[in-house]
């Protein structure tokens, strides 16, 4: 009899042990099914142990690294690929420290052939994107601000070729008397390009800041150095949605600017001095200071043109909380990156630029080896 | 003394929490989750410095501290309105190297209406020349961007900071400085600002109605480890007292008499922006 009942308490305990270790071991299932979810265009390569991905969700690529190395839980891969638009950026690899190798040709060209096997290897991504642009200080009205909310989306349509477009609702606007109507958001083509440490991104359409036409950036940059330098140069125009239809203005923006950037390796410094001609075809130079911190990164800087002398600070957050809705096909979230400058002059045309989807330094800043190694 | 008015403070931030206690568990715990968190915090001066009462210091918050909180100045003393009306200050406070601060603020008046616009705004910057040893203060001089068309606030000082522990728990921070007696001020219209550096003037502080930090400074803040304190300073026109507590090492509530005569109160909130997210710590460890 006893040993009947301690054959049953020694069953059920064991069966409760068991549980909860196959508990446990769904949870983390779980948990790594839904950190897989983050993930696209992801190709397994376990001869040559690599992982290529991209990941949308976050500016700062450590998430990506860390939580694909989690997500995998596959020993045999140890370099790790990721991805911008579908073009590699970088190899890494992950250990005490990360290690950074760029990429030959070759192994970009073959993730383009998947990429046409398998189309649908993106989601249908929709994020939320607020826009604010504010003047302070006027007397009679201190803030006057143009306010909008974006939701907007990307179509790829060829590896780095990407199609931007969403909707635009406006909230506020007192900063210039055009209607406050529901229009579509910047509508614009972008291809991102590299090759060894070279990368360019180009891109045709209506853009941020009222200004449509062509932009051609270009950057040498290699992502485990200090220096890198850059070209922007684009031809646009002024364009608005009066009602009822679509207003565009002559083409007759040159934008030339040229930059050299030093990183410093402790702490996350990056010295910039860029120049050339701005809109409005003022000219002059630049000199900015960029501290990169885990989330949020924060510039300051003073810039010189014929126009007038002005400084300000600038910053890039990403909008909380990030993914709202998430499945294997479709994903719903907040923007990653929120850009806001603030000049201490207004209205005099001081280096004012518009922007386009990102901006090639500000992206690849981002992928520098020592800006992820810095943050563990 | 100490024990007693921490418990005053205790007792103030009860009262001011009481609604959102009262609202239920599901507030409350949020509250827990965004206040809970590694971040030491030095106490806050009347415009956002690590400091006293109006009195900053030369001591330097951990690399990547972000603060942000606000100020009440009363009538008496105000900068700007100095004796016509009470004023805000709103401020934001970043150390953005190990050894350099900027600080943003933004004043506005009470009670003025559309004539005020949206207020002064101020950004000053700090800079450590001595880390604190042994028996060297910690050193550090403050300025204030010379290119403001309206500064109410100045503050061009060099200061020097050091803590001197009475017991385990008891610490007096002692800083002593000197505050210039000059400025800088822009001759300029808002309408025509479109160079910064252009029009600078050389003026005197006795000129204004109110001096601040004009002359020598200092003062002493003896605390409870880093929890709650209490301020005496000469702010170089003034003899000003206050107390101040910090809350799950983010959120400190502040008070101070000015001159025996008028309170001034205010808040700040503190983050580091250094530190690892959750999400990013779980995803570095058990992999």
């Amino acid at each position: 009899m006893l040993t009947k009942i301690t054959k049953l308490a020694l069953t059920a305990l064991l069966s409760i042990l068991f549980l909860q270790v196959k508990g446990q071991s769904e949870l983390s299932e779980n948990k790594r099914a839904s950190l897989w979810r983050n993930f696209e265009n992801v190709t397994l390569d376990s001869i040559k142990g690599r992982a290529i991905y991209e990941q949308r969700l976050d500016r700062n690529p450590l998430y990506g690294l860390l939580e694909m190395r989690k997500a995998l839980r596959d020993s045999s891969v140890i370099e790790y690929l990721p991805m911008f638009q579908g073009v590699i950026l970088g190899q890494y690899k992950l250990g005490n420290t990360i290690r950074f190798r760029s990429l030959p040709d070759e192994d970009r060209k073959l993730q383009r052939q998947r990429f046409f096997q398998e189309p649908k290897r993106y989601k249908f991504d929709f994020w939320l994107q607020p826009i604010f642009a504010a003047n302070f200080g006027n007397r009679m009205k201190p803030i006057q601000s143009n306010t909008s909310i974006l939701l907007q989306t990307q179509f790829h349509l060829w590896q780095g070729l990407v199609l931007n477009a969403g909707i635009l609702f406006p909230i506020t606007n007192d900063l210039d008397n055009r209607p406050k109507i529901i229009r579509p958001a910047p509508f614009f083509l972008n291809q991102f390009y590299a090759s060894g440490k070279h990368f360019f991104s180009a891109s045709l359409g209506y853009f941020y800041n009222d200004q449509y036409g062509f932009n051609f950036q270009y950057r040498n940059a290699d992502l485990s150095l200090p220096l890198s330098f850059g070209f922007e140069g684009s031809l646009t125009g002024k364009y608005n949605y009066p009602r009822g239809g679509i207003y565009a203005g002559p083409i007759d923006q040159l934008l030339a600017i040229a930059d050299i950037s030093y990183r410093l390796n402790r702490p996350d410094v990056t010295l910039k001095l860029s120049g050339g001609q701005y809109l409005w075809k003022d000219r002059g130079v630049r000199f900015e200071f960029i501290r990169q911190f885990t989330n949020v990164e924060i510039g300051l800087y003073a810039m010189k043109t014929k126009n007038g002398s002005t400084a300000g600070f600038n910053f890039a957050i990403p909008i909380p909380p990030g993914k709202i809705i998430q499945g294997a096909k479709a994903r719903f979230r907040t923007t990653d990156e929120f850009r806001w400058e603030y000049s201490y002059t207004r209205g005099f045309q001081i280096g004012e630029r518009y922007r386009t989807g990102y901006q090639l330094d500000q992206k690849l800043r981002q992928y520098h080896v020592n800006y992820l190694n810095s943050q563990r | 003394m100490l024990a007693a008015i921490t418990k005053v403070v205790e007792i103030n931030i009860r009262m001011i929490l009481h609604p959102i206690f009262r609202k239920g568990g599901f507030l409350l715990s949020f509250l827990i989750l965004f206040f809970t968190g590694k971040t030491a915090t030095a106490q806050l001066n009347i415009t956002g410095k690590p400091g006293l009462i109006y009195v900053p210091s030369a001591s330097f918050n951990p690399d990547g501290t972000f603060i942000f909180g606000g100020n009440y100045n009363p009538k008496k003393y105000s900068f700007r309105r100095n004796n016509r009306n009470s004023e805000n200050t709103y401020f934001i406070n970043l150390t953005l190297l190990k050894r350099f601060e900027i600080g943003l603020n933004l004043t506005r008046s009470n009670g003025v209406g559309k004539i005020s616009g949206v207020g002064d705004r101020q950004l000053d910057i700090k800079y450590q020349l001595f880390k604190e040893k042994t028996i060297m203060p910690s050193i550090a001089i403050i300025l204030s961007a010379p290119f403001s068309i309206n500064n109410s606030f100045t503050t061009n000082a060099l200061m020097a900071t050091k803590s001197l522990k009475i017991s385990e728990q008891l610490v007096a921070d002692v800083s002593l400085g000197y505050g210039s007696p000059y400025y800088i001020l822009r001759d300029e219209s808002e309408k025509s600002n479109s160079n910064i550096f252009a029009n600078m003037k050389l003026k005197e502080k006795k000129d204004l109605p109110y001096r601040y930090l004009s002359g020598p400074l200092g003062g002493v803040s003896l605390r409870y480890k880093k929890n709650a304190g209490i301020m005496f300073e000469w702010d170089s026109q003034n003899f000003n007292i206050g107390a101040y507590g910090t809350l799950f090492k983010k959120w400190t509530i502040q008070a101070g008499l000015l001159n025996f005569d008028q309170i001034t109160f205010g808040t700040s909130y503190s983050l580091n922006l250094k530190t690892l997210p959750k999400r990013l710590k779980n995803a570095d460890e058990n992999y």
